[in-house]
């Protein structure tokens, strides 16, 4: 009997199963359908109206959720209605990659960040906006920008609203109080090279501070050349400058030892800190816990405390230090680092196989090219830093009051300037990490400085065969 | 006496087993309750006060509930349907002799070690051609091929199914199906339980093919939705209301599983008393 009620279920469930399958491809074309009925009637509602908008729909894929506010604002103010769909960043690449290699026509608009757009340009997936009159633009965004958004034949596929040049960030008190002045351009001075730093790390030493909260500060500013340089890896005397630096900051008891983005690291931005040790920071010693900010205050309560006098982070990283700066507010500048770098950015293009590119160039257009849009985006973001020049130039005596007054739309123009971006290859972020590690391994006696470079070079060898390593 | 002392070392090992087994899931579902910059800080098994403010951030970024519903439509009819054909193809391996039955079963064998990822740009390609793309049919339909579910069954047919069952049946004048469905279903139905279970937890948790397939917000499952918080720049802050997505979304799962696991136990059972 309960032989025949079990097999009953599992038959009706099986039914129930086959039905709701086809209940499910039959809402997909119903859905499909009612699209297609809402954009038409989209399209007689605008042609009545008197918005130059056809009506259609844009759809775009992306993986920063920024543009959702572009994309709202931009059908408030045209009425063209804009699909966003959030894709999560790890898995956009993949996401582009199978469907617009599977001829998806669907997207509009897509993305990228400045590691995944030599790939995608490669393969072929932004659209040419030089034909759509990409052209007209040029000078007006940063020049940098404009750059990464070029293909390998310098034809414009893509365009960041924002620039991400770094700078350092310091606590002006304490530079008046070791230096004698907190004005940027003297600060700056004392990071204007690798062995400058070094020297500068031994004076707030003696005056009983730390230079930096962490040794990965001057990451995003460090080598002056290429990673691969026709074709060859090129280690250039700038890196290997810039490994004994982070390995004297580290040996020489210069940092706080505080790990990126960890506890302490935030907690050094609003004052005191204590300063751990080299075996916290690799966690070799593990009676700290760093991710947590009670245990952390206990444990170390013994320890002799700092206060850590600069961190060195993109444009954006004003946000990141506002959020917390807690009592230091105010108490901040910036200043320009060893050299120029820059680190992150959203760049928006149009998809290749998109059949609405005028309406899509019309929506980057409105997002990068649009002086209203960057005046509203400086006021939603709070601060971030856009990348046109004529909203820089208008925002540039703009002060902020975290940062002691300082005009830093002004400042971030000027580090934008610099930023060379020949140098930027799509093996950085590989060779980059690859690199981080040697360093790390050396800094920490884990390996010799052959051990060291040997697997460097192995890493490189095996990652790109196309690469030639010259040991 | 020793029987008592025995028993006791037993039950408190098995405690402190169920207590480890526990102990990740009352963690998540603390968490729901904190915030990001909590949770971030420090760890703790003391619930705060923060769900309204994560129920709140959740559903400020999509419908929860929309992804769920979303997710059953897929999960339960891929589960069943993987569940039933797969014991329909089992049977046939294990029951009928004939040619080729080894070169089949070698082949369901090998397909099991071919990673779905491989084909994917091809997969959707062929979705794009057949007007599947941003419908649950494609992650619904090859659910039919479940290359381990088959492997597992018949070796759990060969088991326990006697052919003199399905002879006798056979005898008695019933169709191959009718006896397939009469004799054969309910003693592989423990099995089918135990591979259902296995099937609705993937089903569930898939995350590739959704996300390459559907391209709607409102069509996305929840995995693919949840995902969508980490692309925000509040990462950090959104910590909490991750927590929270996760701890409801194992709802169902908790469900499947309290339900199935019924049939798993009389599985063992069933194999204890046999002749």
């Amino acid at each position: 009997m309960k032989m025949k009620k079990l097999m009953a279920i599992t038959l009706a469930g099986v039914m129930a199963a086959s039905m709701v399958g086809c209940s499910g491809s039959s809402s997909t074309t119903d859905g499909a359908k009612t699209d297609g009925t809402t954009s038409s009637g989209t399209e007689t509602e605008a042609s009545g109206d008197k918005v130059a908008a056809s009506g259609e729909k844009l759809v775009v894929w992306t993986l920063a959720s920024d543009l959702k506010q572009f994309a709202e604002r931009y059908t408030e103010q045209t009425g063209t209605e804009v699909e966003t769909v959030v894709i999560e960043p790890a898995d956009y690449p993949t996401k582009v990659q199978t469907a617009l290699m599977g001829g998806e026509t669907e997207p509009d608009i897509i993305v990228g960040e400045p590691q995944m757009l030599e790939d995608f340009y490669d393969n072929g997936f932004f659209a040419n906006l030089d034909e759509l009159g990409a052209k007209d633009y040029e000078g007006q965004i940063v020049d940098y920008v404009w750059k990464v958004g070029q293909d390998a034949d310098g034809v414009q596929r893509a365009i960041s609203y924002q620039i991400t040049p770094a700078g350092i960030y310091y606590r002006r008190d304490i530079a008046e109080e070791v230096f004698g002045t907190d004005d940027p351009e003297e600060i700056g001075k004392y990071f204007a090279d690798y062995g400058t730093i070094l020297d500068t790390a031994k004076t707030l030493k003696d005056a009983g501070y730390r230079i930096f909260a962490s040794d990965s500060e001057i990451n995003y500013f460090s080598g002056d050349s290429a990673w691969v340089v026709d074709g060859a890896l090129n280690v250039s005397q700038a890196r290997l400058d810039y490994m004994d630096l982070v390995i004297s900051l580290y040996q020489d008891d210069l940092t706080a030892y505080a790990n990126q983005w960890s506890t302490p690291w935030y907690q050094a931005m609003s004052g005191e800190v204590p300063i751990l040790t080299a075996e916290i920071q690799n966690y070799e010693d593990d009676s700290v816990n760093v991710w947590d900010a009670d245990a952390f205050n206990e444990a170390t309560a013994d320890l002799e405390k700092t206060t850590v006098f600069a961190f060195g982070l993109p444009s954006w990283g004003v946000l990141t230090m506002r959020d917390n700066v807690g009592e230091t507010s105010g108490k901040w500048g910036v200043c320009a680092g060893p050299a120029y770098g820059f680190g992150g950015g959203t760049y928006i293009g149009i998809s290749n196989l998109s059949e609405r590119k005028e309406l899509a160039w019309d929506f980057v257009k409105f997002c990068t090219l649009n002086e209203e849009t960057a005046d509203w985006w400086i006021e939603a973001s709070e601060g971030d830093t856009v990348s046109l020049i004529s909203a820089l130039e208008k925002h540039k005596d703009d002060e902020n009051a975290v940062y002691g007054g300082e005009k830093l739309y002004s400042f971030w123009l000027e580090q934008a300037e610099g930023i060379d971006y020949s140098k930027v290859t799509k093996y950085d972020k590989v060779i980059g990490d690859a690199w981080g590690a040697a360093i790390g391994s050396i800094k920490t006696g884990q390996a010799t400085r052959e051990e060291a470079f040997a697997t460097f070079y192995d890493t490189i060898e095996s990652t790109y065969p196309e690469i030639t390593v010259t040991r | 006496m020793g029987y008592k002392i025995k028993k006791c070392i037993l039950y408190i090992l098995l405690i402190i087993l169920a207590a480890t087994c526990l102990l990740p899931f009352t963690l998540m579902i603390v968490n729901a309750t904190r915030s990001g910059a909590e949770i971030s800080s420090s760890f703790t098994f003391i619930p705060s006060t923060h769900i309204k403010e994560n129920w709140d951030i959740l559903f400020g970024y999509f419908n929860l509930f929309r992804g769920m519903l979303n997710s059953i439509i897929v999960a339960v009819p891929a589960t069943l349907l993987g569940a039933y054909f797969s014991a329909l193809t089992a049977y046939g391996l294990a029951m009928y002799k004939f040619k080729g039955n080894k070169f089949i079963f070698g082949a369901i064998l090998v397909f099991m070690m071919i990673p779905g990822q491989l084909s994917l740009i091809g997969f959707y390609q062929l979705c794009t051609k057949l007007h599947l793309v941003n419908s649950y049919i494609p992650l619904i339909l090859p659910a039919v091929a479940a290359p381990g579910t088959v492997f597992f069954l018949r070796q759990y047919i060969l088991s326990s199914l006697s052919p003199s069952l399905v002879e006798a049946a056979r005898i008695d004048g019933a169709p191959e199906l009718y006896t397939f469905h009469k004799i054969a279903l309910p003693i592989i139905s423990p099995a089918m339980a135990t591979m259902g279970i296995m099937g609705f937890i993937g089903n569930w948790n898939n995350y590739l093919l959704p996300m390459i397939i559907l391209n709607k917000n409102d069509k996305f499952t929840l995995p693919v939705m949840m995902a969508t918080l980490r692309a925000s720049i509040d990462a950090a802050r959104n910590q909490g209301a991750t927590y929270l997505a996760v701890a409801i979304s194992v709802i169902p799962i908790l469900l499947v599983f309290c339900f199935f696991s019924r049939y798993i136990i009389s599985s063992i059972s069933a194999g204890a008393v046999k002749e």
